[in-house]
């Protein structure tokens, strides 16, 4: 691949990333949804049509991307948290669905099926890799904190979180602002980069590639979203070249491989911590990393641990 | 106001045509041990599930400190102090040993999406202070395994302490335990007895289903003693335990054993031996 190839689809596996992380902001508290395409598309469009008319300067552009889909995010949990998981997502694919027709059927806005151009001010390196590193230092920092714990116990087991006093609903909610910020971010970084936005920009293509990118990356970590984009994106690419149409199959096999034996994604925070602690166990008897606790009487409960 | 820490009157609770809870009545004044015991089967957990929210009653009533909870979500039955642990152990799956605990005081934190994404200090400190919150519970509960390991992957025993500890972050008034001993040696199921006292000390009252006589003979104040969805005896322990009913309900009937006994005789007649 020349190099200019190369950058375009390291481009878009940036933009791939901040889409997977949208995607998982709302899986991280459990809400499988494809919805960020349509936030996506809905600040894209609108960014076009804003910048087109008016004029709009490359950092406002984010910011209204990220209010439309927080907005969107928000009207969007209100009316559908209430359904139950595969329904909850058969309702955001719907989503994705509605937003091509309502793109086709607003043409003065939207250009209708011949699309529209969009200013290309914000498709640099620059606005990518800083808009990425802000999305992940956000994820990351939610991780730990108050919001990042309950959603991890809503996600593994609600009806426990809920016995917690944590309120499932309204953990789902945050999530659904979160994801919608992000989808429109990527929305207006994916329109400047192509410049040209059109019906099919934002459909179901787009949304299962970023699906099966933080589902291969790792739904249980903000790095899984970002390795999985950039390793999806850019593995079809390298496989063109020496295998020419058989490309697709390698990369299908890869992903049934990685499903049936790394179940959680290539960042797996938690295998990590098996291997660790399987490290830390002692081998002949030998106390436990905090120190043998003087109060236990036992060598029975020596043996049960061990075990 | 009846001054009672849990009162629960004439609960009763159907799946379909069987009825699991039938008019059960249990009062549990505050800081008591209370147990509630019966055969598998018996309703005991199905009680449980119906104070902490999990499932609707039917019929009848559950006050908690003179709150009507009955119709309420499980998160505000939490909100209102009340925690309970599984009798089958449910932990998160991935989440450490400090981080399941810390899990459990949310209600406790006062941290915004904001804060944590700016790391202010008031976010710093609060962190601080729910690991080291967090550290205490395990200790006194005796938890012994290291704090970064995975709870699931730890002995069972250790497991069920760590879910005690996750219960305590909430900051209860009550505490519910589904057979907290379930899995335990003689020695660990004394540790866990003594915790119960050291935590009725503390002010809370506790509602445990168990199994181990020993142990409820030894920590229990006062007993309700379930069979088939309904109440046989309430009182103190010991004097449950000699009940006939109770006695009946946990080994049978006098004469099914008889009739047991006949029965085998006869099948065994013709084939021999």
């Amino acid at each position: 691949m020349s190099t200019t190839a190369w950058m375009i689809t390291l481009q878009f596996a940036g933009v791939n990333a901040l889409f997977a992380l949208a995607i998982y902001a709302s899986l991280w508290t459990g809400v499988l949804s494809l919805a960020p395409v349509f936030f996506g598309a809905v600040s894209a469009f609108t960014f076009g049509y804003v910048a087109g008319t008016l004029g709009l300067s490359p950092f406002l552009g984010l910011l209204l991307g990220a209010a439309l889909g927080a907005g969107l995010g928000a009207l969007t949990a209100g009316l559908l948290i209430r359904l139950d998981s595969h329904y909850l997502a058969m309702a955001t694919i719907a989503m994705v669905l509605i937003g091509r027709v309502l793109i086709l059927n607003l043409p003065e806005y939207t250009g209708g099926a011949t699309g529209t151009l969009v200013p290309g001010d914000l498709g640099t390196w620059a606005w990518l890799i800083g808009t990425l590193v802000v999305a992940a230092y956000v994820m990351a920092r939610l991780a730990g904190s108050r919001f990042g714990l309950a959603a991890d116990a809503v996600r593994e087991d609600p009806a426990v979180a809920e016995t917690l006093a944590i309120s499932p609903r309204r953990i789902q909610f945050i999530g659904m602002i979160i994801s919608g910020a992000l989808g429109g971010v990527a929305g207006i970084l994916q329109s400047s980069f192509l410049q040209y936005i059109g019906p099919d920009t934002f459909y179901t293509h787009l949304g299962f590639v970023t699906l099966a990118a933080v589902v291969l990356g790792g739904a249980f970590h903000w790095l899984g979203p970002i390795v999985g984009a950039i390793v999806f994106t850019i593995l079809p690419e390298l496989l063109r070249e020496p295998m020419g149409e058989y490309d697709r199959v390698v990369t299908g096999v890869l992903l049934v491989l990685i499903i049936i034996y790394m179940p959680r994604g290539l960042v797996d925070v938690r295998r990590l911590r098996m291997v660790r602690s399987r490290w830390w166990r002692p081998k002949g008897g030998g106390a436990e990393p905090d120190g043998p606790d003087p109060r236990d009487p036992q060598p029975t409960v020596r043996a049960e641990v061990a075990s | 106001m009846t001054g009672l820490a849990v009162d629960i009157v004439g609960l009763t609770k159907a799946f379909g045509g069987l009825t699991a809870v039938d008019d059960v009545t249990i009062q549990v004044p505050p800081r008591r041990i209370h147990g509630i015991l019966g055969p598998n089967g018996a309703g005991k957990t199905t009680v449980l599930n119906m104070v902490s929210g999990f499932i609707q009653a039917d019929s009848g009533r559950i006050d908690v400190f003179g709150q009507d909870v009955t119709r309420m979500q499980p998160f505000q039955i939490a909100r209102r102090g009340v925690a309970r642990t599984y009798q089958n152990i449910r932990l998160f799956p991935g989440l450490t040993v400090l981080e399941t605990v810390v899990a459990g005081a949310y209600m406790q934190r006062s941290s915004t999406i904001a804060g944590a994404i700016l790391m202010s200090p008031t976010e710093r400190r609060e962190r601080r202070e729910m690991r080291e919150r967090a550290a205490e519970l395990l200790e006194k509960v005796g938890c012994r395994a290291p704090h970064s390991a995975l709870a699931e992957t730890l002995s069972y025993g250790d497991q069920r302490r760590v879910e005690i500890a996750r219960a305590l972050a909430t900051n209860p008034k009550v505490l519910l335990l589904d057979e907290p001993t379930a899995g335990m040696n003689d020695v660990e199921s004394e540790e866990v007895g003594r915790l119960l006292v050291e935590l009725r000390e503390l002010g809370l009252t506790l509602i445990l289903i168990e199994h181990n006589m020993r142990l409820v003979e030894e920590f229990c104040e006062t007993v309700s003693v379930m069979n088939s969805g309904a109440l046989l005896a309430e009182g103190a322990p010991t004097w449950c335990l000699e009940q006939d009913e109770v006695k009946e309900a946990y080994f049978g009937k006098r004469s099914d054993a008889a009739r047991i006994a006949t029965l085998r005789r006869a099948r065994r007649g013709p084939g021999g031996s």
